[in-house]
């Protein structure tokens, strides 16, 4: 624009710094745009969440009072909703972690036990991608397809006799429930696992790798000395995605343990009828709930925080 | 002891439908402490020759021998063989200590004790005594070179290979490594088996260089038979830096005609070419003297085309006064000489220093006099 403007002779001067000084405007009515847009944005994704955390210090007249999003006064401020979504959810809470971390943590490991081996081990090529289709299937099963085999599954399966020991001990029976979802966490979320660590071992030298081999180490020991150690980053990861996954599915609760009224019952189970009644919804105490039920995963979230971040970058 | 001999080693990988020899016949018999240097272009296979010695791949035919046991099915953790990577390799989650240790815990039954003992004298061997609590992501790229190599030496095995360990350095501290090597190696004694493919290190650390092309063990020799001896076209030209001139030449009764030039030879060297015709001459580029006497059998007079100042010595590139623009071989003369581009100088190629290769098949046929 400012050569064609040259060529023109006597005037370009002008013109050039009206040129310029009308770019600079436009910039900062661009930035002002943007700004604007990032905060609608913002206030967008966060309203949702601010207004459930009020609604869950609010009373009952409070909540119908009051716009949603308003933060409670003086006068309809309470914690009762938040003690009693706890009373009603502290066993729930209980259940949920018997199942969710030992699931978590053994789908990881086995995930990662059999991604080291579709990668690292001397196994030819033509075996390995059969296995790995296999394992990239699992991933695209969609839950809603496995409920009736699943079902058919653990009604063929006398695990409740096989555990009679654990019954005699004087545990309730109904946790049959959580030993069923943890080996059905575990095979459903197998696939995901290993795809993932997968990717990570695949980037992992390979001259490393031999060089540990020529050091003497077998195949097992490189895993527990090499590979193990190496594997934190994308641990976080998966520990992440699979606790947020397990914890929060409501579908295999369904199946598996059924009622918010056995023992075994886990929080998403209790969640779902919490505050529900024929006189209508108690939201104060629904979203007291859902908060108390989304802890665990930000809690998982915040410790793993950093490593989670350096294993999604890779 | 640890001889290590190749007989017969062939590897071929599978590529697609066909099949790719990437190691064709190799044999190579090293004795015991000594120090050889593989050395050959891009892909020529000897990287996976050294990959075989150690395991890493498997041989497709012939034998590998250590100490005159056939090691082609034993795994790498049982070969008691040490190898030190172009990337180094190290394991970034152990300090430099750990690293060292690995090997010796991993392979043998040593107490702690003996394990720290023999980590803290290789350390003092390869000066990093100081860093054995450091990571490897806190060294130097040198540093993270001598751990590598201290993290072989500790194992005290019976070969060494060297996968271009020296290619990451900058040239300053790879020509102080390269001497360090050599020192290193003569005073441990191991059979080492060394791979490159710079041919300054080829010529300057082994006591013998093996010359890979395309797969094919080119010669075995010592780095001054090779210079001077070549088996082959193939090794004449790989070896030297400036590399030697080729001129393809027939042969007419006692004289070589060539393109541009004609070239008498005396009876002897026409006693070594026997009854080929088809020939290419090779000469040295520092054989090729300047001269003011225009006059001998083998004395041409030549255009100067470009001249690199290398400071002890000038890298001139000539052309015959018929040959067409371009078409350049090269000298090199005494830096103080004052050449400049443009000039006409007669140049001598003393039959002495030339080297004869069949035409067709590229085996050496007559190599230069050595004076002895």
């Amino acid at each position: 624009m400012s050569n064609d403007a040259r060529t023109d002779g006597g005037t370009a001067s002008a013109t050039d710094t009206g040129a310029s000084a009308g770019a600079l405007a436009r910039i900062d009515g661009y930035r002002i745009l943007l700004y604007l847009g990032l905060v609608g944005m913002l206030a967008f994704f966060l309203i949702p969440i601010e207004s459930g955390l009020v609604t869950s210090f609010k009373t009952p007249g409070g909540v119908s009072g009051s716009l949603p999003f308003a933060p409670p006064t003086s006068s309809t401020f309470t914690l009762e909703k938040w003690q009693s979504a706890f009373d009603a959810l502290g066993r729930g809470l209980i259940n949920s972690a018997l199942y969710a971390i030992p699931a978590t943590v053994i789908s990881a490991l086995l995930g990662s036990f059999a991604a080291y081996g579709i990668t690292q081990s001397n196994w030819k090529q033509k075996y390995k991608a059969p296995l790995l289709a296999l394992f990239v299937a699992g991933i695209f099963i969609p839950y809603q397809a496995v409920l009736v085999p699943l079902s058919q599954f653990w009604s063929m399966v006398p695990l409740q006799e096989w555990l009679g020991f654990l019954w005699a001990l004087g545990i309730n029976n109904d946790y049959v429930g959580v030993i069923e979802l943890i080996v059905t966490h575990v095979a459903y979320g197998l696939p995901i696992c290993t795809v993932l660590f997968r990717s990570y071992y695949k980037n992992m030298s390979e001259e490393m790798i031999e060089a540990a081999r020529l050091d003497g180490a077998s195949i097992r020991r490189i895993y527990r000395r090499i590979v193990l150690p190496l594997s934190g980053p994308m641990f976080a990861v998966v520990l992440i995605y699979q606790f947020t996954q397990i914890w929060n599915d409501l579908l295999f609760t369904l199946v598996l343990v059924q009622t918010e009224s056995s023992a075994a019952a886990p929080i998403v189970l209790i969640l779902a009828g919490l505050g529900t009644s024929l006189e209508g919804q108690d939201f104060a105490l629904r979203m007291a709930g859902a908060f108390i039920a989304a802890l665990p995963t930000l809690a998982v979230y915040i410790a793993f925080g950093e490593e989670f971040a350096e294993g999604v970058a890779t | 002891m640890g001889t290590l001999e190749l007989d017969g080693v062939t590897k071929v990988f599978p590529d697609g439908d066909g099949e790719v020899v990437a190691v064709d016949d190799v044999n190579i018999e090293m004795r015991d402490g000594e120090f050889l240097v593989v050395v050959g272009p891009s892909g020529c296979g000897k990287s996976t020759t050294l990959r075989m010695v150690a395991g890493l791949e498997t041989v497709t035919s012939g034998e590998i021998r250590l100490a005159s046991n056939v090691i082609n099915d034993v795994k790498p953790q049982h070969r008691d063989i040490a190898m030190v990577f172009q990337s180094y390799a190290l394991y970034p989650h152990m300090t430099v200590k750990g690293n060292m240790a690995f090997g010796l815990e991993e392979s043998t039954d040593l107490s702690d004790e003996e394990i720290e003992t023999r980590v803290t004298d290789a350390a003092a061997t390869m000066g990093i005594a100081e860093l054995l609590d450091r990571k490897p992501s806190d060294l130097s790229g040198g540093q993270q070179q001598r751990v590598a190599l201290g993290r072989a030496i500790v194992r005290d095995p019976e070969v060494f290979l060297m996968d271009e360990p020296l290619s990451n350095l900058d040239a300053k501290l790879r020509s102080e490594m390269r001497t360090e090597l050599q020192r290193l190696q003569s005073e441990l004694d191991v059979t080492t088996m060394y791979v490159t493919h710079d041919q300054t290190e080829a010529m300057t650390m082994g006591d013998r260089i093996a010359i890979l092309n395309a797969g094919e063990l080119q010669q075995v020799a010592t780095p001054l038979e090779c210079y001077h001896e070549p088996a082959n076209r193939f090794v004449a030209g790989f070896i030297g830096d400036p590399s030697m001139n080729f001129f393809d030449v027939e042969r007419d009764g006692d004289t070589l005609i060539g393109d541009t030039f004609d070239y008498p030879l005396s009876q002897s060297t026409l006693d070594d070419i026997g009854d080929v015709t088809d020939l290419t001459l090779g000469i040295r580029p520092e054989d090729i003297t300047v001269t003011e006497d225009a006059s001998g059998d083998h004395t041409f007079s030549t255009v100067v085309e470009v001249v690199e100042p290398m400071g002890d010595e000038n890298t001139v590139y000539l052309r015959f006064e018929d040959a067409p623009e371009g078409e350049t071989f090269i000298a090199t003369v005494g830096g103080l000489q004052r050449i400049s581009v443009g000039d006409e100088i007669s140049i001598e190629i003393p039959e002495k220093a030339i080297h004869l290769f069949d035409g067709s098949t590229g085996e050496a046929v007559h190599n230069r006099d050595i004076e002895e």
